[in-house]
C-alpha cells in the first residue's frame, strides 16, 4: 500500500465520531498531563492503561499516543509560568521561557510553544507517514557503538549549556555521572553506591530528581522572598508571539523539528535528550549566546519543537518493527499486546488499518492540540494573578501526588526533598542545574554503549573507527570541541 | 563562607567517590569496569572543586542568605516535605498532605484559619478525587483505611 | 451395595460427563460464593507488579485482573511498583505490605534470585507465599535467518564457539538467567562466548536483527513479529521438553546432553506472610476460576506463553514451585554465588 493510499484508508478509520471523541480526550488529558507538574506521560498512560481495555485497538492507540504527545505541548506551561517543569522533557523551557514571563511575555513563549510543537508534530508525521519502513531499516542497524557516538556528541552538548563559571559547570556535569552511577549497574548487575540499601540500589529516580531540582528549589526561593504577592509583577504584554518572534523563531522551530525526529527514532534518545540537545545547539550557533537564559525566544521555540516532534520519531520503530525506544512507546506495545495485537515487521502490511489508522490519528490529534491549547494559553496568563500563597502548596502537593505515582516508592520523596535543597544551595551560589540533568540522563547511556562496543569488538577501540555512524559523531563532537576552546581563546584575548 | 564549606565538601566528596570507585574495580579484560567512570567523575569533582577553593574569582557574589522570617519560610516548606515523606507511610496521603497543607499555609502564609482548611481540605479532596478516583491510582493508606 | 445407591452413582457420572466444563465452571463460582468470607473485600484488591506497566508481566496481571473481576466481581487494580529490576516491589511485598489480603504480587521466578542474592537478609523467600500458578516462557535461542549463522544448529554454534573462541556474540542480561545459560553452556563444553550485555531481552533481540550480536535469547513473545517476517530462527530452547507450538526446536538438553539447561519465566501470584487463611484461599479460588476460564487461557496462548503441565494441574503450588527454587539455589552454591 502505498502512503498516500494508506492515509486515506487510515482516515477513513479515524474520522468517526467515537475514534474522534477518544482522540480528543487523549489530548485534553495530554495537556493536562503535562501542565499539572510531577505527573509525567509515562505515569499518566501507566494509571490510564486499564481504560483502553475496553476500546477498540485503533481508539485505545489514539488515546494513548496524543496523550503523550499532548504531555509535550501542555508540559511547557509549567515552565514558562511558574518555572517549574511539567515534565522531564520542558525543563530547559523553564531557562529561557520562564525568563519571558517575568518580560511580560509568557504569551508569546507560551504560543510559539504550541506553534512549535504543531510544526515540529505534523512535519516529523509526513516524514512518518513517507519514509517510515525505509527509516526503521536504517534504525535497526543503530547498534552501542552507534550508541556510544551519539552519546559523546550529547556530553559535548552539556557544555554548550554551561552558562556560568565554566569550572562549576565541568563540576556539576561529573556530579551528574556520579549520581547516575548510583544503584545497579546494568552492564554486570554490580551494585556501586549503594551502601547496602535496598533503596539505593534502584538508582536515583529522573523524575523525583528532576522535581526536587527545580520545583521544590524554585518554591523554596520563592517563598523567601515572599515580597511579591504573585509570581509575576510585570503585566503581561500581548498573547500572542510578534512577528519579530516569529522571524526568530522560525529556524529553531526547523531545526529542532529535525533532530527530535532522528533522536526519536534511536534507541538512546527521546522527548528528554532531544530538548537539551535542542537547546544546547540553538545556544551554539546563536550569534549572541549570551542572550540565552535571559529570555530568549530561540531557546523555547527549538526544544519545544524536538520534544514534540521525537515523539513522533519514536512512533517510527515501535510502530514498524515492534521495537519501543523509550520507556513510553515500550508502555504503547504493552497496550497493543493486551489487545492480542504483536506489532514487527508485517505489522503494516497485515494491519493497515491500525498502522494508518494510528498515523492519522496523529494528525487529527495534532489539529485537536493547537485548537485546544491556543485558547488555554489566554486562560493560562490569568493564572499568573493567583496568589502565590495559594498557588505555592496546591504545587508542592501536585508535585508530591506525582512524583509518587511513577514508582509508588515513598523514598522518591526524600529524593525530590533533597535535591529541592541541594538546588537551593546551588543556585544560589551560581551553579548551573541543566547540564547536571543532561549528565545524569546521559550517562548511563554513555557508559553501557561504551562496555558494550568494546565487549563485542574483537579489536577494542578500532571498533569505532570502522562504523561510519560512529566515526562521523565522534568527528563531528571532536570539531565542536575545537571550536569551543578557539571562541574561548578569542573571548579571553579580546578582553586582555 | 559556605561557598568555601560547599569546595572542601566538593573535595571530600569526590575523593571519596574516587576511592569507593577504586575498591569497584577500574579496567577488567574487556574494557572499563564498573569504577571507572564514577572514578574519573569523582577525580573532576575533587579537582574542580580544589581549583574553586583556590580561586577566589570564581565565587558567587556574596548570595543572600536567608535570614530571620524569610529562613523560617524555607525551612517550613522543607520541614512540610519531611512531614509529609515521613507521614504517608503511616498515616496515609489524605491524612499526611493535609497536616502539612495545614502547616504550610498557617505558619509560612499566615492565611487565616478558615481560609486555611478551606484551601487544604479543598485542595487534598480535588487532589485524591483527581488521582484516587479519576485515575484509579493506590495512594497510600492510613490505619484507619483510607 | 443395594440398587438405588447404584442408580444415584451413575446417574451422577452421567451427568457429570454430559455437563462437561460448563458444570465445572458453574461449580467453580458457586464454590468461590461460598469460601468468600465475610468481612472481605470491602476495598479494591491490589495486584503487585513489580516491573513498568506494559511489560509481559504487566501484561499478565492485567489480563489475569480483568477475568478475575469478572469471576469474583472483586474491584482489583494493578500497582506498578517499580525500581532496581523488581528489587523494590519484592522488597515492598516481603516486609511492608500488609497482610490483610488486599496486596497480593503477581510476580515471576526472578524474585527467587532477589531472595537468595540480593536481598541481603532483610527479607526470605519464604515472606512470600505463592497462591496460585499462572505461566511460564522458556527461554529461546535465536539467531538471523541470514548472515554466518544462518542456519546453524545449535551444536554447530557451540563447536564454533569452541574451536574460534570469544568471536560469537552472545546478548545477554547481566546476572539473570540469561547470564546463567551462557556461563553453564561454557562452563560444560569448554566454548566461550562473547557476552555482550543488555538491560532486557528485547534489547537484545534488537541487536540481533540489527547485526550488532549473533545469537540472541528472549521469550516468543518477544521475537514473534521478528519470527513471523521471517527474520530471526530458533536455536534451542531451555525447557525440559520440546514446545507443543514449535515441535522441532530442540531443548538444550537432548543437544548437550544433560539435565540443567532448564531456564524459565515462571509467572505465579503470591500473597505477603501471614494472610489469613480464609483470605488466602478465597484469593487463590479467585485466581483458579479466572484461569478455568478458556477466554483467559486463550488470551494468554495469544501473548505467547506456555503453561508448565507440572505446575498447572498442581495440587501443592507452593511446594512444586518451592521445588524449583531449590533447584536455581543449587545452581548458585555451585557457581559460588551464594554461600
Amino acid at each position: 500500500m502505498d502512503p498516500l493510499t494508506g492515509l486515506q484508508v487510515g482516515f477513513s478509520v479515524i474520522l468517526t465520531p467515537a475514534n474522534l471523541y477518544y482522540c480528543f480526550l487523549g489530548s485534553l488529558i495530554g495537556t493536562l498531563v503535562g501542565v499539572l507538574p510531577g505527573l509525567g506521560p509515562l505515569g499518566a498512560l501507566a494509571l490510564l492503561l486499564p481504560v483502553t481495555f475496553t476500546l477498540t485497538p485503533v481508539a485505545g492507540m489514539a488515546m494513548l499516543a496524543s496523550i503523550f504527545y499532548g504531555a509535550m505541548y501542555g508540559g511547557s506551561t509549567t515552565s514558562v509560568l511558574v518555572n517549574i517543569p511539567g515534565e522531564a522533557a520542558s525543563v530547559v523551557t523553564c531557562l529561557d521561557g520562564h525568563q519571558m514571563a517575568k518580560q511580560g511575555r509568557a504569551g508569546a513563549a507560551l504560543g510559539i510553544a504550541a506553534m512549535g510543537s504543531f510544526v515540529a508534530g505534523t512535519l516529523s508525521l509526513v516524514a512518518l507517514t513517507f519514509f517510515a519502513p525505509a527509516i526503521s531499516a536504517v534504525a535497526i542497524r543503530f547498534g552501542p557503538p552507534e550508541n556510544f557516538g551519539l552519546m559523546v556528541l550529547g556530553i559535548v552538548c552539556t557544555l554548550f549549556m554551561i552558562t556560568g563559571s565554566a569550572l562549576k559547570g565541568v563540576l556539576m556535569i561529573a556530579l551528574g555521572f556520579l549520581a547516575a552511577a548510583v544503584g545497579i549497574d546494568v552492564v554486570n548487575g554490580r551494585e556501586r553506591f549503594t551502601f547496602g540499601s535496598l533503596e539505593l540500589s534502584a538508582g536515583v529516580d529522573l523524575l523525583a530528581l528532576v522535581i526536587g531540582l527545580f520545583g521544590v528549589t524554585e518554591i523554596l526561593l520563592n517563598v523567601e522572598s515572599m515580597a511579591r504577592n504573585s509570581v509575576i509583577a510585570e503585566r503581561v504584554r500581548g498573547l500572542w508571539p510578534t512577528l519579530a518572534d516569529w522571524r526568530a523563531s522560525w529556524k529553531p522551530i526547523l531545526r529542532g523539528s529535525g533532530l527530535g525526529f532522528l533522536l526519536g527514532i534511536v534507541p538512546g534518545g527521546g522527548p528528554v535528550t532531544a530538548s537539551f540537545m535542542s537547546y544546547a545547539m540553538e545556544r551554539r550557533i546563536a550569534r549572541e549566546p549570551q542572550r540565552f537564559g535571559k529570555g530568549a525566544i530561540e531557546g523555547v521555540a527549538g526544544p519545544e519543537s524536538a520534544n514534540n516532534s521525537a515523539v513522533a520519531g519514536s512512533m517510527i520503530p515501535l510502530l514498524s518493527l515492534g521495537i519501543p525506544s523509550n520507556p513510553v512507546t515500550a508502555l504503547l506495545l504493552g497496550a497493543l499486546v493486551i489487545q492480542g495485537i504483536q506489532p514487527g515487521p508485517l505489522f503494516i502490511s497485515q494491519r493497515p488499518d491500525l498502522f494508518w489508522g494510528v498515523v492519522a490519528a496523529m494528525y487529527v490529534g495534532n489539529v485537536f492540540l493547537l485548537l485546544l491549547n491556543m485558547p488555554l494559553i489566554g486562560l493560562w496568563v490569568q493564572l499568573l494573578r493567583v496568589p502565590y500563597r495559594v498557588l505555592f502548596p496546591i504545587v508542592l502537593l501536585l508535585a508530591v501526588v506525582g512524583t509518587y505515582s511513577a514508582n509508588k516508592n515513598v523514598f522518591d520523596l526524600w529524593v525530590m526533598l533533597g535535591f529541592g535543597v541541594a538546588g537551593y544551595a546551588l543556585r544560589k551560589l551560581e551553579y548551573d542545574l541543566a547540564p547536571f540533568v543532561l549528565a545524569f540522563v546521559l550517562a548511563p547511556l554513555l557508559e553501557q554503549s561504551l562496555r558494550q562496543s568494546l565487549v563485542m569488538s574483537p579489536d577494542g577501540a578500532i571498533i569505532f573507527a570502522k562504523r561510519p555512524v560512529t566515526a562521523l559523531l565522534l568527528v563531528a563532537s571532536a570539531v565542536l570541541i575545537a571550536f569551543m576552546f578557539r571562541r574561548q581563546s578569542r573571548a579571553q584575548g579580546g578582553t586582555k | 563562607m559556605v561557598e568555601r564549606a560547599l569546595n572542601v565538601f566538593w573535595i571530600l566528596l569526590g575523593a571519596g567517590a574516587a576511592v569507593h570507585a577504586w575498591q569497584i574495580g577500574l579496567v577488567g579484560s574487556a574494557g572499563p569496569e564498573s569504577g571507572l567512570f564514577p572514578m574519573i567523575a569523582g577525580l573532576i569533582i575533587a579537582g574542580t572543586g580544589l581549583t574553586l577553593l583556590l580561586r577566589t574569582s570564581t565565587a558567587a557574589r556574596v548570595p543572600g542568605w536567608p535570614r530571620g522570617a524569610a529562613l523560617g519560610r524555607v525551612a517550613g516548606v522543607v520541614a512540610g516535605l519531611a512531614v509529609m515523606a515521613i507521614g504517608v507511610s503511616y498515616l496515609g496521603f489524605a491524612v499526611a498532605s493535609a497536616i502539612t497543607m495545614l502547616v504550610l499555609l498557617r505558619t509560612i502564609e499566615r492565611t487565616n484559619w478558615v481560609g486555611s482548611l478551606a484551601l487544604a481540605f479543598g485542595s487534598v479532596a480535588v487532589v485524591m478525587w483527581l488521582f484516587g478516583q479519576v485515575l484509579g491510582m493506590p495512594l497510600p493508606r492510613g490505619p484507619w483505611g483510607w | 451395595m443395594n440398587r438405588t445407591a447404584l442408580a444415584v452413582a451413575f446417574t451422577a457420572v452421567v451427568a457429570a460427563v454430559f455437563a462437561g466444563p460448563l458444570a465445572a465452571q458453574g461449580d467453580a463460582r458457586a464454590q468461590l460464593a461460598k469460601m468468600k468470607p465475610k468481612d472481605f473485600p470491602t476495598q479494591p484488591i491490589e495486584y503487585t507488579v513489580v516491573y513498568p506497566a506494559g511489560g509481559g508481566m504487566d501484561v499478565t496481571a492485567r489480563l489475569l485482573a480483568k477475568y478475575v473481576e469478572k469471576a469474583t466481581g472483586d474491584r482489583i487494580i494493578v500497582n506498578n511498583r517499580t525500581g532496581g529490576a523488581g528489587m523494590i516491589g519484592h522488597s515492598y511485598l516481603a516486609t511492608q505490605a500488609k497482610p490483610d489480603g488486599y496486596t497480593v504480587g503477581v510476580l515471576a521466578n526472578l524474585v527467587w534470585g532477589d531472595a537468595m542474592l540480593r536481598a541481603q537478609g532483610k527479607w526470605q523467600l519464604s515472606d512470600l507465599e505463592p497462591i496460585a500458578y499462572l505461566n511460564s516462557d522458556p527461554l529461546i535461542w535465536i539467531t538471523q535467518t541470514e548472515g554466518a549463522y544462518k542456519g546453524k544448529s545449535l551444536k554447530e554454534i557451540v563447536q564454533t564457539a569452541k574451536d574460534k573462541p570469544s568471536t560469537i556474540r552472545v546478548a545477554v542480561v547481566p546476572g539473570s538467567m540469561w547470564e546463567y545459560l551462557v556461563e553453564q553452556i561454557e562452563s560444560s563444553s569448554g566454548a566461550k562466548f562473547l557476552r555482550v550485555p543488555f538491560q532486557g531481552g528485547g534489547a537484545g533481540i534488537n541487536a540481533l536483527v540489527g547485526g550488532n550480536v549473533d545469537v540472541a535469547q528472549g521469550f516468543y513473545s518477544e521475537f514473534r513479529g521478528h519470527l513471523d517476517a521471517g527474520k530471526v530462527a530458533q536455536v534451542a530452547v531451555a525447557a525440559t521438553d520440546r514446545l507443543t507450538s514449535f515441535k522441532d526446536v530442540p531443548t538444550f538438553n537432548e543437544v548437550l546432553g544433560g539435565n540443567e539447561y532448564v531456564w524459565n519465566v515462571i509467572r505465579f501470584v503470591v500473597a505477603p506472610k501471614g494472610v489469613p487463611a480464609n483470605r488466602k484461599a478465597y484469593l487463590a479460588a479467585g485466581v483458579k476460576a479466572a484461569m478455568n476460564d478458556p477466554d483467559l487461557i486463550n488470551e494468554y496462548r495469544k501473548a505467547g506463553v506456555y503453561f508448565d503441565p507440572k505446575l498447572a494441574n498442581s495440587t501443592r503450588v507452593a511446594a512444586d514451585l518451592n521445588q524449583y527454587a531449590e533447584r536455581e539455589r543449587a545452581f548458585y552454591k555451585k557457581t559460588g554465588r551464594l554461600k
